[in-house]
């Protein structure tokens, strides 16, 4: 009993920390992001280039996987609050592997509100080099990569905000 | 009244006694170092297969001590030492890393003098401790080599993985001969590194098998919540550890 009290105490820690320490790591600012065309839950087709003239945030996720349902909601808050602030934003999170009716069920539960892909069969998985979940990518406005993060975060944190918000209005000189 | 509880405690007793006796065969004591004593709890077969586990507790938690018996009674005999305990060390992860290779080294060859083919299993991060001790073992005896170790959704990478860019592992991956089966869990991240790792680990002439276990999450025999397909895999470890020996007697031939 006492050991699993003090596994219990661990867990919270590293989870919590894990939380806390993750931040966005600035790319140098030259990576093409790979192609990504994939369909949604609905069945459409979805593909990444579509959204040029937009800072997307590309997440590779699963429901088996802690940190990204807990940072779900705050993912949802950060589109918000940057539509608030009129900032063309776009989220897709890329599930990992996973079936429609798994997807479907944790959907129904935690209720992201921006888009989910399924790539059912990994091929995108191995093409962004994602070896972890979850594992995020911030694309600038003309699609190369300009941070990477891995782990959860409080995607609506004040740092996050403005970041994506310079990376909106800069101009075309570092992604030319 | 002094009647009842007398038979209260033989009853007590006798319950406690066959506990132990059913748990396992007996523990033994090896000298890691000079000043280095491991306990190592034996579950004795008589087949010509031994199994060293690195498990905490000398493989305490109730899933081992089940698997360890059901290889038992099928001639695999499984060693379970207490490495953390013998050097004090925390039962934390990183304790591993402190675990000195000349102690296990001892132990191994205390295994070899069975006759033996001797195997190592360890999962998660315990699994870069059996691989250093597979690479210093080659090195020393490398006309007596080890049969072949069982990695259990090891977690090898060096540092926190960076999206898009690929892992970077320990030390010890890529540095021996022994022939290794990798076993990960189809719901976990991880199963997407699994060639790039197996790759990783063939590079000094290693024969590595790698499967994914469906439906089940990473370390699933330790999980508090565990779902009808982890329950079933779990119930049926030993099985998975004699197939896995199975595909490392393979690779000799």
């Amino acid at each position: 009993m006492k050991h699993l009290f003090l596994y219990l105490i661990a867990a919270m820690f590293v989870f919590t920390n894990s939380l806390m320490a993750a931040e966005l790591k600035k790319t140098d600012g030259e990576i093409a992001a790979p192609m990504l065309k994939l369909e949604n839950l609905k069945g459409e087709a979805v593909d990444l280039n579509d959204f040029r003239g937009k800072v997307v945030l590309v997440q590779f996720w699963a429901t088996y996987c802690t940190p990204c349902r807990v940072e779900m909601p705050s993912m949802n808050e950060l589109t918000k609050k940057l539509e608030e602030a009129k900032i063309p934003f776009k989220i897709l999170a890329v599930n990992m592997g996973e079936s429609k009716q798994e997807v479907q069920k944790f959907v129904d539960e935690v209720k992201p509100e921006f888009t989910i892909l399924m790539d059912t069969k990994g091929e995108n998985v191995q093409a962004w080099n994602v070896f972890a979940a979850p594992s995020n990518f911030v694309i600038g406005t003309k699609g190369k990569v300009r941070y990477t993060l891995f782990g959860g975060v409080e995607w609506d944190s004040e740092d996050i905000i403005s970041t994506i918000k310079a990376l909106a209005k800069e101009t075309n000189k570092k992604e030319s | 009244m002094t009647v009842r509880l007398f038979k209260s405690v033989i009853m007590i007793l006798l319950f406690s006694l066959s506990t132990l006796v059913s748990a396992s065969d007996e523990v033994i004591s090896v000298n890691a170092d000079d000043e280095t004593e491991v306990d190592i709890r034996i579950f004795k077969a008589d087949g010509n297969q031994l199994l060293v586990g690195f498990a905490c507790d000398q493989g305490s938690s109730i899933s081992e001590e089940k698997t360890a018996e059901a290889l038992a009674k099928d001639g695999i005999e499984v060693w379970m030492p207490d490495m953390l305990s013998a050097y004090m060390l925390p039962k934390v992860r990183s304790s591993l890393s402190d675990i000195p290779t000349n102690g296990l080294l001892n132990i191994l060859e205390k295994a070899k003098k069975t006759n033996k083919k001797v195997y190592m299993i360890a999962s998660g991060p315990d699994t870069e401790l059996i691989l250093r001790v597979a690479v210093e073992w080659e090195k020393a005896h490398s006309d007596s080599p080890l049969s072949g170790v069982i990695l259990m959704f090891p977690r090898l990478n060096k540092q926190k993985p960076e999206p898009g860019k690929p892992p970077e592992y320990q030390d010890a991956v890529g540095k021996t001969r022994v022939p290794i089966m990798l076993l990960e869990g189809e719901r976990t991240p991880n199963r997407w590194g699994i060639g790039h790792l197996t790759n990783a680990l063939k590079k000094n002439g290693s024969t590595v098998y790698a499967k994914l276990i469906p439906d089940v999450r990473g370390y699933f025999f330790k999980r508090k919540d565990p779902n009808a397909p982890e329950n079933l895999v779990t119930s049926q470890m030993s099985g998975l550890i004699k197939a896995s020996l199975f595909f490392l007697g393979r690779a000799h031939k």
